[in-house]
């Protein structure tokens, strides 16, 4: 019996300025259909990483307040893992981290997004993937849950990615981290809309879908 | 939760009635009439107390209901819960037993009954097979209370007080009796309120006692006996006690009813109907359906008792038991009890996930949730419609919905706004499962969003439904196709009133709307501004199915203005929010929005939407054209695909130049976008520079479409009309008229094209100017947009274009400023014939040529000021013009003489004269030209020159003064000078006193640079000390055309001064003051100009008291013997005549004693020792003939003279033609051959 565990829906990597740097969206099982789709459309995610930015806001105001309950979320704050951010729904989730710069990586799991039974990559004939879909139903019910510390793998992943890409000479980090910074004092015709301040590099875009395909629970080396 | 049966969700509470207290009428409990009619009346006869304080306790009692208090798992400093109804003296029960149906034939036995809400009573609604159903709940809820509160008064009137206490008592068994014979277990509570004080009440015990005994009321829980007559606080306490005490018996009654009906479960078969069922299936209540429903009773007592584990427990095991095989299982889809047990199970997993809730097991309630969820989706996917229908939708947001409803109740802590939390952490328990993280319990926003999902795909299922099923059935028909069962209608209408064919069905959009704002609410409190915003965005979408355009323009146009994805670079929610806003925007005509819109949107970084036009001049296309709005906007508040920049050439400039300067927009529209015509472009500055306006003309070269196109646009002076400030006569006066700059271009600017405006600015006024902003105005014919862009300081390097589409970077940060430096002035002044040097005394004339290099004429002033020490006066004088003259004081300035007009590249000459300076001095004098020119009288101009004037001395002198042998003494025998002094000594000026003689040598330099002409020379007498008169002459005479003295060369010249006492009889010595005066001038200058330096000597003695001795020398010649009296041969051995002179001025006879030592270098004659006699105002000489042994070498001979009275050696004073040293004097003996000249020349 197949069990729906836990995929990434989409990586984020949000500059210091809240400005999107870099999205990825992965494809998630749909248990009905046997395929694999995304669970929502590209401006909902982009609507989705930016809601998390409230969360990181409000963490941080909230970590400098002066009575801090919520106790493993601020020690987040010292390691840069902010843990869960929010769950959006019964399916999806937000985890975040933030580095020491403001760059915040954010990741949306989609706690249903593959089916357990099969293998980690895309099912080659989705109708083989799995088994009735009363069962499939039954099994999606009570799906793996997950711990914090499981995503930390992904954000290691993601900031060595983005480490690797600040290495390159030719990747100018002010140029991609100050758009609003940009857009406040050059006009806004600089930070182009859609343009060239995101992250470009396809080295960067293939070693995040890499980091976004190979997690699941429980791995441990990405 | 609203949707589900009233009371069916209620908190239990134990349910407390309270009679007595109130005689207005209340509203009767029982309100079903066909209940009410076989209703159990529980009545008391006293009437109901009436007081201030029973009023007091009515309103305590009612204030301790807790039905209204949101529930509260940590709220447990309260010591009793109660739902508190107050009655009258009437309390009507519902009946015990259903009574049969009248239409049922009489049974052959007597018929069991059973209560009226259990489905064995063929009246009930769950009659044959029915689990249970609200009315249960309600009559728990609202009829039967746990305890029947009455209140009486004890009577303190003595005299009838056994009347009443008889009365109270016969009452009070009454009601007991008619409680005890309802059925109900209800306790019966009695408080007998006495107006006396706690103290007093001693008085009462027998009383009490005796009504105590006679009624059989335990005084510890049944019987309060409550004084009233004490504070109200305290009053309140012993209510308040009272209550605690009923609590406990309410508990009782409930743990009573629990354990009954535990027992009737434990009896393990199926009640029998009282009748068994006839019509349609004889089916009835299986034992298992009967479990559940006992253990749901449990639950619910449990519930009453605030044990919620209890209840917790048994809610489980009922929900369990009723989705078992033999209960929910068995029920086929198409019966009601399909739904009422789905109803059912839903208020059970409901008051599951209260007990959770309440017991802070929030994590553990959103599992049981999740449960019951996926439990009913398997169970509705097997047994029932399947989860593909709007029905299962309907279920799954109002499940949603539920969990929302009752976070809200229950209020965690954690999970208020001010907490700073999203969602409540795990409990202890389970924090160390590998959790959902759904399962951490998040705020309601997520559970109303989540909900508002669901309606949207009940939405899109109930869309697609095929039409037959739309149409409202034939009845007929519908039960020949079971067309009825097709569709889950669980809590949810029939698919033709869902969505019928035509008419309204289900008002989804408003659905979704509501939960969508409350969600926003929600997350707004949590300052979730962004995903509320998302919320605002989806719920829009909504608001656009259901037409309501303004509310999506109140609800978006804030947020539109000012997002913050906009600034962060969100654009693709940027664009689907512009989208949104601008369809709803063209709904109500808001041209203001769609043009402001439809100007960011065509920005090529958005994404582009097939088929637009992209056109800004069509925007308005189908709204009306009158009124063509004008439209400000500004890049603070949208992105715009022009972005401009502005540069200067030069990081300075002078006023009166120009400066290149570059205005570059770049477009950055979709390439098969309509090119951008503007109006007009205007480039303000902050600082001194003057407004930029560049209107279109299209008559100029139009515009290529290449990526770079350079213009230049040559700009005029003009006034702005200015059309902002209406025809207001009050403020047109006042109206500063600005000079702007026009240029016109031709101002298309093409998709991807930058459009380079080069300008040469005319700077005008010196100071910092920096380009602020730029602002392009389009103006076709529907409306007019200004669109504002700031120049924003950045570090970023500008470009500097040139036509060949080149580009260079400039260096400079921030090259939109300039610093415009004062206009330089170019009017020269020059001082024509500056000498080298200037001296003192003479008086100096400087000539100023002052140039007029401008362009234009020039109306001129000139300050002439001066700085230094002794500021001689001066004059100025145009040539031509006016004369001015400043006297001489410290500082002295000349203000504006006036210049007149210099024409351009004349010049005007300007003298000025200095008075001779005293001495030595230097001035600074500085040249204010100030001037304006004739085209541009706004703009003053100044030019400046100083110059320093260093006046030297030409002449420095030394002087002499040598004593002179004076011809002239007074002779003691000449009578006529000494009765002259006595006949008239204060009247004659002549002196007649001693006169002595000196010969004054100077010794003068010049230096000066070069030669000066030294005409004449002259030693003045300035004063005389003591009684004596100076006269001086030169010795020789002047050379009549002067002696040119060159520079640093030492000229001598001698004159005699003889001073004469004006009295015989004044003796003491008298001083001189001298001056030396030269009177020069230089070679070049004319005659006339004589210049007179006059230099002070310092104060010479002019005559002495003391005697003196003076030697004078003579030479013999051949010719003279002059005083040879001892001289023989005048032979070639050269012989002189040394005469000592010894005057005596005293009034005293002297001796004096001579000696004169031989010498090797001469022989001489006369007297070797002698003493000679002076007399008082005489004189004595003595001669000495000297034959000198050398030639051409000097000769000391020692003479000594000395005072015989005063053993005094005299010094010898030498007079012309000797010298002497410290040894004495030395006389020369000249060598033959010159002596011989010598000779020959005297």
């Amino acid at each position: 019996m197949a069990i729906a565990i836990p995929s990434i829906a989409c990586l984020g990597v949000i500059g210091r300025n809240n400005n999107p740097l870099h999205i990825t969206i992965f494809p998630s099982y749909d248990s009905s259909t046997h395929t694999l789709a995304p669970l929502r459309t590209p401006l909902q995610f982009s609507l989705l990483l930016s809601s998390t930015l409230d969360v990181f806001e409000f963490r941080t105001r909230h970590a400098r307040g002066p009575n801090p309950t919520a106790s493993s979320t601020t020690t987040g704050l010292v390691t840069g893992d902010f843990g869960l951010l929010h769950a959006v729904d019964d399916r999806l989730a937000c985890y975040g981290f933030e580095t020491n710069t403001g760059v915040k990586f954010i990741a949306v799991v989609d706690m249903r997004g593959r089916a357990g039974a099969s293998t980690v990559l895309p099912p080659t004939s989705p109708t083989a993937a799995t088994a009735g879909t009363a069962a499939a139903v039954g099994a999606a019910t009570s799906g793996v849950g997950l711990r914090d510390t499981e995503l930390k793998v992904v954000f290691r992943a993601m900031q060595t990615a983005y480490v690797r890409l600040l290495q390159n000479p030719f990747y100018d980090p002010e140029e991609t981290g100050s758009v609003a910074l940009a857009l406040g004092a050059r006009g806004p015709a600089a930070a182009a809309p859609g343009g060239g301040k995101r992250i470009t590099s396809r080295r960067f875009a293939e070693e995040m879908r890499r980091i976004g395909e190979g997690w699941a629970p429980g791995v441990t080396v990405l | 939760m609203d949707e589900y049966p009233l009371g069916s969700l209620d908190y239990d509470v134990p349910f407390l009635v309270v009679s007595g207290l109130t005689s207005t009428p209340t509203k009767p409990l029982l309100t079903d009439p066909s209940l009410r009619e076989q209703g159990v009346l529980v009545r008391s006869e006293l009437p109901p107390i009436d007081s201030r304080e029973v009023k007091d306790i009515l309103r305590f009692m009612q204030d301790s209901d807790v039905t209204s208090l949101p529930w509260s798992s940590l709220d447990s400093s309260r010591r009793h819960r109660f739902k508190i109804k107050t009655i009258g003296r009437e309390l009507l029960l519902p009946p015990r037993r259903a009574r049969l149906p009248d239409d049922l034939e009489a049974p052959v036995s007597a018929p069991v009954l059973h209560s009226p809400f259990s489905p064995l009573s063929p009246g009930s609604t769950l009659y044959p097979d029915g689990l249970i159903d609200t009315c249960w709940l309600q009559k728990h809820q609202q009829y039967i209370p746990s305890v029947y509160l009455c209140f009486y008064s004890l009577s303190s009137d003595l005299t009838l007080a056994t009347l009443h206490d008889n009365q109270l008592k016969t009452d009070i068994n009454a009601v007991k009796n008619a409680l005890g014979q309802s059925g109900y277990k209800s306790r019966l509570v009695v408080v007998i309120l006495s107006d006396q004080s706690p103290n007093s009440m001693s008085q009462f015990q027998d009383r009490l006692e005796n009504i105590k005994k006679s009624t059989g009321l335990d005084p510890k829980t049944s019987l309060f006996v409550l004084p009233t007559r004490r504070p109200k606080a305290e009053l309140e306490s012993a209510v308040d006690s009272v209550l605690t005490a009923i609590f406990d018996q309410a508990m009782e009654y409930y743990r009573d009813l629990g354990r009954h009906s535990r027992k009737k479960r434990g009896r393990g078969v199926a009640p029998q109907p009282t009748v068994p069922p006839t019509s349609g299936t004889s089916h009835t209540l299986s034992l298992q359906g009967w479990h559940v429903r006992y253990d749901f009773k449990s639950a619910v007592f449990a519930e009453f008792r605030q044990e919620l584990d209890v209840a917790l427990r048994s809610y489980e095991q009922s929900y369990e038991i009723l989705l078992g095989a033999d209960v929910l299982e068995t029920l086929p889809a198409w019966s009601p009890r399909f739904n009422d047990a789905r109803l059912l199970a839903d208020i059970i997993a409901i008051r599951i996930l209260r007990c959770l809730f309440l017991m802070g097991q929030s994590t553990a309630a959103v599992k049981r949730w999740q449960a019951h969820h996926d439990r009913m989706g398997d169970f509705v996917d097997r047994r029932g419609h399947g989860t593909q229908n709007y029905g299962w939708k309907a279920w799954e947001a109002r499940w949603c919905t539920v969990m929302a409803n009752l976070i809200e109740k229950v209020k965690f802590p954690e999970l208020e706004p001010s907490s700073m939390s999203l969602y409540r952490l795990p409990e202890k328990i389970l924090s160390a499962d590998r959790l959902q993280p759904w399962e951490l319990l998040h705020h309601p926003g997520y559970w109303y969003r989540a909900a508002a999902r669901h309606i949207s795909q009940r939405r899109r299922l109930a869309a697609s439904m095929p039409e037959d099923d739309r149409k409202p059935p034939d009845k007929a028909q519908a039960r020949f196709t079971g067309k009825a069962y097709k569709y889950d209608t669980y809590m949810c209408p029939e698919s033709y009133e869902e969505f019928p064919l035509d008419g309204p069905g289900v008002d989804y959009s408003q659905m979704i709307f509501d939960h969508l704002m409350l969600a926003k609410a929600e997350f707004q409190k949590r300052h979730q501004v962004r995903t509320a915003a998302e919320l605002v965005l989806e719920s829009c979408k909504e608001l656009r199915r259901m037409k309501k355009w303004d509310q999506i323009l109140a609800l978006l146009t804030p947020l539109w203005r000012n997002m913050a994805f906009r600034m962060e670079g969100w654009w693709d929610i940027t664009e689907a929010l512009s989208w949104t806003l601008r369809a709803a925007a063209i709904e109500v005509s808001r041209k203001d929005l769609i043009v402001a819109i439809d100007w960011e949107l065509l920005n090529k970084g958005f994404s582009r939407r097939p088929g637009w036009h992209y056109d800004i001049t069509k925007s308005l296309d189908g709204l009306s054209t009158d009124n063509p709005p004008t439209i400000n906007i500004d890049d603070e508040h949208l992105l715009s695909f022009l972005d401009a920049s502005f540069v200067f050439k030069h990081e300075e400039g002078k006023a009166g130049q120009t400066c290149p300067a570059q205005l570059s927009i770049k477009s950055n529209s979709f390439s098969d976008a309509a090119p951008v015509v503007l109006e007009k472009i205007r480039i303000d500055f902050d600082g001194s520079l003057r407004t930029i306006i560049i209107n279109q003309n299209s008559d100029e070269t139009p515009t290529p479409s290449s990526s770079l196109y350079v213009t230049r646009a040559t700009l005029k002076e003009a006034e702005e009309e200015d059309e902002s400030v209406p025809d207001d006569v009050a403020e047109s006066d006042s109206r500063e008229t600005r000079t702007v700059l026009h240029g016109t271009a031709d101002l298309t600017i093409f998709p991807g094209q930058t459009r380079v405006f080069e300008l040469d600015i005319p700077l005008r006024e010196p100071g910092d100017a920096k380009a602020s902003s730029v602002q392009v105005t389009l103006a076709p014919e529907s409306f007019i947009l200004e669109y504002t862009m700031k120049i924003r300081e950045t570090d970023s390097p500008d470009l500097w274009y040139s036509p060949f589409s080149t580009r260079k970077k400039t260096t400079r940060s921030n090259p939109q400023n300039i610093k415009v430096l004062p206009r330089p002035p170019k009017m020269e002044v020059k001082l024509a014939k500056m000498l080298e040097q200037y001296y003192a005394n003479e008086s100096i004339k400087l000539e100023l040529d002052i140039l007029n290099e401008e362009d234009a004429d020039a109306n001129a002033k000139l300050d002439v000021i001066l700085h230094g020490h002794d500021i001689p006066g001066y004059k100025v004088q145009v040539i031509e013009g006016e004369e001015r003259s400043c006297s001489a004081s410290e500082e002295s300035k000349l203000n504006s003489v006036s210049l007149g007009k210099i024409e351009t590249s004349g010049s005007s000459k300007v003298i000025i004269t200095f008075d001779p300076a005293n001495g030595p001095t230097v001035y600074e004098m500085t040249i204010k030209v100030s001037y304006h020119l004739v085209s541009d009288p706004a703009t003053p101009i100044l030019q400046q020159a100083a110059y320093h004037l260093n006046i030297v001395n030409p002449f420095e002198a030394s002087y002499d003064l040598l004593p002179r042998l004076h011809s002239e003494w007074p002779s003691l025998f000449d009578l006529g000078s000494i009765q002259g002094i006595s006949r008239e000594g204060e009247a004659s000026d002549r002196p007649r006193g001693l006169a002595q003689r000196w010969a004054l040598a100077t010794r003068y330099a010049s230096f000066a640079q070069g030669d000066l002409s030294i005409l004449d020379l002259d030693v003045q007498v300035l004063a005389t000390q003591g009684n004596v008169r100076c006269t001086t002459s030169r010795i020789e005479p002047a050379s009549p055309d002067g002696l040119q003295i060159s520079p640093k060369t030492i000229e001598e010249a001698l004159f005699d001064l003889v001073a004469q006492k004006m009295s015989l009889d004044d003796q003491s010595p008298s001083t001189a003051d001298l001056a030396f005066v030269i009177k020069w001038r230089r070679p070049e200058s004319p005659d006339e100009a004589i210049n007179t330096t006059t230099l002070p000597l310092p104060r010479f003695y002019v005559t002495v008291s003391e005697p003196r001795v003076l030697a004078t020398i003579s030479y013999s010649t051949s010719s003279t013997s002059s005083s040879s009296s001892l001289s023989s041969t005048a032979s070639p051995p050269q012989l002189l005549f040394l005469d000592i002179t010894i005057e005596n001025p005293s009034s005293h006879f002297l001796t004096f004693g001579l000696i004169m030592e031989p010498s090797d270098e001469f022989a001489f004659s006369g007297a070797k020792t002698t003493t000679l006699n002076v007399l008082p105002v005489s004189r004595r000489s003595v001669t000495y003939r000297l034959l000198p042994l050398v030639k051409g070498a000097w000769i000391r001979p020692t003479l000594i003279v000395r005072d015989k009275y005063f053993q005094k050696v005299l010094k010898i004073i030498p007079t012309e033609g000797m010298k002497s040293d410290k040894d004495g004097v030395l006389v020369w003996v000249p060598p033959e051959d010159e002596l011989d000249g010598d000779g020959d020349g005297e």
